[in-house]
């Protein structure tokens, strides 16, 4: 779902990773421009990757758009003082999604 | 009735318990797996873990914590299976309850960071079936050694650091982190799994692993990148590690600060060594005050005035970091309702008022035992059953309120309930079979509340409830009166009970009028009196041997308090009186005069050997002079009994 609508982007590839321990394998194993990141995952929290990633300094500049059910304030401060680029909750427009997503690779690339 | 943000208000009270709560749960869960390795379950640890698990359930629901709530309460059914013998002690069965206690803390540890919690699923599903779950994991494919691990009785378990690195070969062979994870959950518990990023970048994850397999089963894992070492050589606990582990990682900052209630009760002391060196400052000075001129006397007294400011707000500020809201122990009680009700086949309507009423915290934790009577006595014989209710005309749920509420010095509890009140005739008959002295014809309620209060007082149905709680009405009587409260009783046929208990705020340092009698003085806490007045000597009359003085549209007993004390007595005109009691048990206290009011630190006489009726401890003066304080409670029932002799 995230993936498809993040195809508008063009030619990228995704990866998917099911649990957060995975998504860190995956962001060490290929060069990653960007990371969607659902909070709710099993074996490590979402901001627990979030904060790992912003503590090694290879990653600290990847964008990191957290895309998460619960809609309260509480995860949104968090996550934004954990270092997320975006906060946005799910359900989510597509496009809307792919355009955040394109607004915030411009500012990393810039 | 509950404010919706009760919760919230209560939030950092609420993690404390529970941390708590988690400690003596991480105590006894050592407990019992250190004993259960020898073949023997530890009674006393497997009733503190159900009493902390069904503890943590309240104080969830609570601030609605569900997911936390239904964990305890699954832990809580579990535990009550294997205390019962309804199921089997196994490795198996521990696993499961550490995996679960693990996850409750995560979860609260999760509340407290404002964040989402674990996935409580699959902790549940093990509870509920232990074996069948370790089983399951042999089925996914784990390795063999995980199931005779789950069967064999005294765990060898040892903590293992496992690095997995990946590279682009195990990712071509489908070997990633996730499929490192299961095989390392198929031999054992995972306690920690974090990634690094080593020194030239890539990844590798280290993982702790409580397991009690060997070399063997992991030594292939080595193509796929996993290396391992020992962490210590000592036989871990596993779960006890994991749960210990996971407290440290829940502490975060909170604005809350735990302090050890004698640490309080020190800086009370300290505070109440202050109170009476003022006031014996401001003897002192009331001597030099001849000698020194007007002006150099107007500073002094402007510093001494502003010193006494300043001592109250300090005595304020102490007092107010030993008060907590009621509010916390009422909520305890709505859960044991929710239980009794359900066990007695009772529906129950439970209204509260006044939670946020502060008390001390000593005052309520002494208060605990003898309110948890008071309530389960009113759902389990005040209320009556559906069917009887109906049949009265009442609705069929029951309604039990617990209110709260601050007058002046005191805090007032009421208990009261809807139902069938106390049965009158049953009491004096069983008061009479018990060889208690009971006066004839009717009586009214104190004197009721005096026969149930009675420490010879038993009916069946209060043996039952004693041999529940060891708590009857006698000791909830003798608590409220130690804590200088009062108890008073009110009830109707059909109508109901209500239970009014009257509590100091405080117990360290109060105001207390001084009174004397001949040459002798004595101070009376303030929040017992209800009334002062001047009594003339020939107002007084006799009514049958008992002496009393008309009040108001009535009349009330009167005490001597030279009398009571076996004083000498002085024939005056006119006396002090002052009343005390509540209700029915009102009494005048007659002394010679009531000199002032004074702020006393009460110090308690802790030996038994000068434990005087009536003195419920002493005090100094700022002259120095110790005056022993009146004990009110005493004094009350002193005063009826004469009435009802």
């Amino acid at each position: 779902m995230v993936a498809a609508s993040l195809r508008p982007l063009g030619d990228v590839s995704f990866v998917e990773a099911a649990t957060g321990l995975e998504a860190v394998e995956h962001l060490a194993m290929a060069e990653t421009a960007m990371m969607v990141l659902d909070l709710n995952m099993p074996d490590m929290h979402g901001l627990d990757v979030l904060r790992f990633v912003r503590r090694h300094p290879l990653y600290r500049t990847l964008p990191v758009i957290v895309l998460t059910t619960r809609d309260d304030p509480g995860s949104e401060r968090a996550s934004i003082e954990a270092g997320a680029t975006m906060y946005l909750t799910k359900p989510f427009a597509p496009d809307a999604l792919a355009a955040h997503a394109r607004s915030v690779l411009a500012v990393a690339t810039r | 009735v509950t404010t919706p943000d009760f919760g919230a208000e209560f939030i950092d009270e609420y993690f404390a318990e529970c941390d708590e709560h988690l400690v003596a749960v991480r105590h006894a869960l050592l407990t019992v797996e250190s004993t259960l390795a020898s073949g023997r379950v530890d009674p006393a640890a497997i009733e503190q873990l159900f009493r902390s698990m069904h503890s943590i359930k309240g104080l969830s629901g609570m601030v609605e914590l569900r997911d936390a709530e239904l964990l305890a309460h699954e832990l809580e059914s579990r535990l009550r299976d294997l205390r019962d013998g309804n199921a089997r002690w196994s490795p198996a069965a521990l696993d499961a309850l550490a995996l679960a206690m693990r996850t409750l803390e995560a979860v609260i540890g999760a509340r407290r960071e404002q964040r989402l919690g674990p996935d409580i699923t699959p902790a549940v599903s093990r509870l509920r079936t232990p074996d069948a779950s370790s089983a399951a994991h042999d089925d996914a494919g784990g390795p063999r050694a995980a199931a005779s691990s789950h069967a064999r009785p005294a765990p060898h378990r040892r903590r293992w650091r496992f690095t997995y690195a990946p590279t682009a070969d195990t990712a071509g062979r489908h070997v990633n982190v996730n499929v490192i994870r299961e095989r390392l959950l198929g031999i054992g518990e995972i306690e920690q799994a974090t990634p690094h990023v080593p020194p030239g970048g890539g990844i590798v994850f280290e993982f702790v692993v409580a397991t009690d397999a060997d070399t063997s089963v992991f030594a292939p894992w080595v193509d796929d990148g996993v290396t391992w070492d020992t962490v210590d050589d000592a036989p871990a606990q596993p779960s006890v590690e994991v749960a210990a582990h996971a407290a440290a990682s829940a502490v975060a900052p909170s604005h809350l600060v735990r302090v050890d209630l004698a640490r309080l009760d020190d800086l009370m002391r300290i505070v109440g060594g202050l109170v009476i060196t003022r006031a014996r400052l401001s003897d002192h000075l009331g001597r030099l005050e001849p000698r020194l001129a007007a002006s150099e006397w107007r500073g002094v007294q402007e510093s001494v005035g502003a010193l006494e400011r300043q001592l109250r707000d300090l005595r304020e500020a102490v007092m107010r970091v030993r008060m907590v809201p009621v509010g916390e122990v009422f909520h305890r009680m709505r859960f044991v309702v929710r239980d009794l009700a359900r066990e007695a086949g009772r529906h129950v309507h439970m209204e509260m008022q006044g939670e946020g009423t502060h008390i001390d915290k000593f005052v309520i934790e002494r208060m605990l035992d003898p309110l948890l009577h008071l309530v389960r006595n009113a759902v389990s014989h005040g209320l009556e059953p559906a069917a009887e209710r109906r049949a009265k005309g009442k609705p069929e749920e029951g309604r039990l309120a617990l209110r709260a509420s601050t007058a002046g010095d005191v805090v007032v509890i009421v208990v009261e309930d809807d139902g069938r009140g106390v049965n009158r005739a049953a009491v004096v008959e069983s008061a009479r079979a018990g060889g208690l002295a009971v006066p004839e014809g009717p009586i009214d309620d104190a004197q009721l509340l005096e026969l149930i209060c009675s420490p010879g007082f038993s009916t069946r149905k209060e043996a039952d409830l004693a041999s529940g709680r060891g708590v009857g009405m006698a000791v909830v009587r003798r608590t409220v009166l130690e804590m200088g409260g009062s108890l008073m009783l009110e009830t109707e046929p059909d109508r109901g009970t209500r239970f009014t208990i009257q509590l100091p705020l405080t117990l360290a340092i109060t105001d207390a009028l001084i009174t004397t009698v001949g040459d002798r003085t004595f101070a009376v806490p303030q929040a017992a009196v209800r009334e002062v007045m001047e009594v003339e000597a020939a107002s007084v009359r006799q009514l049958e041997n008992n002496e009393v003085i008309t009040y108001r549209d009535g009349v009330l007993p009167v005490l001597r308090l030279a009398r009571a004390f076996g004083l000498p007595e002085t024939a005056r005109a006119t006396f002090h009186a002052f009343v005390i009691g509540q209700g029915a048990s009102r009494v005048a206290v007659l002394v010679d005069r009531i000199v002032g009011q004074r702020e006393i630190v009460v110090r308690t006489f802790s030996e038994a050997l000068i434990k005087v009726p009536g003195v419920g401890g002493a005090t100094e003066l700022g002259d120095g002079r110790v005056v022993l304080i009146l004990d009110a409670g005493t004094l009350v029932r002193r005063g009826r009994e004469r009435s009802i002799a």
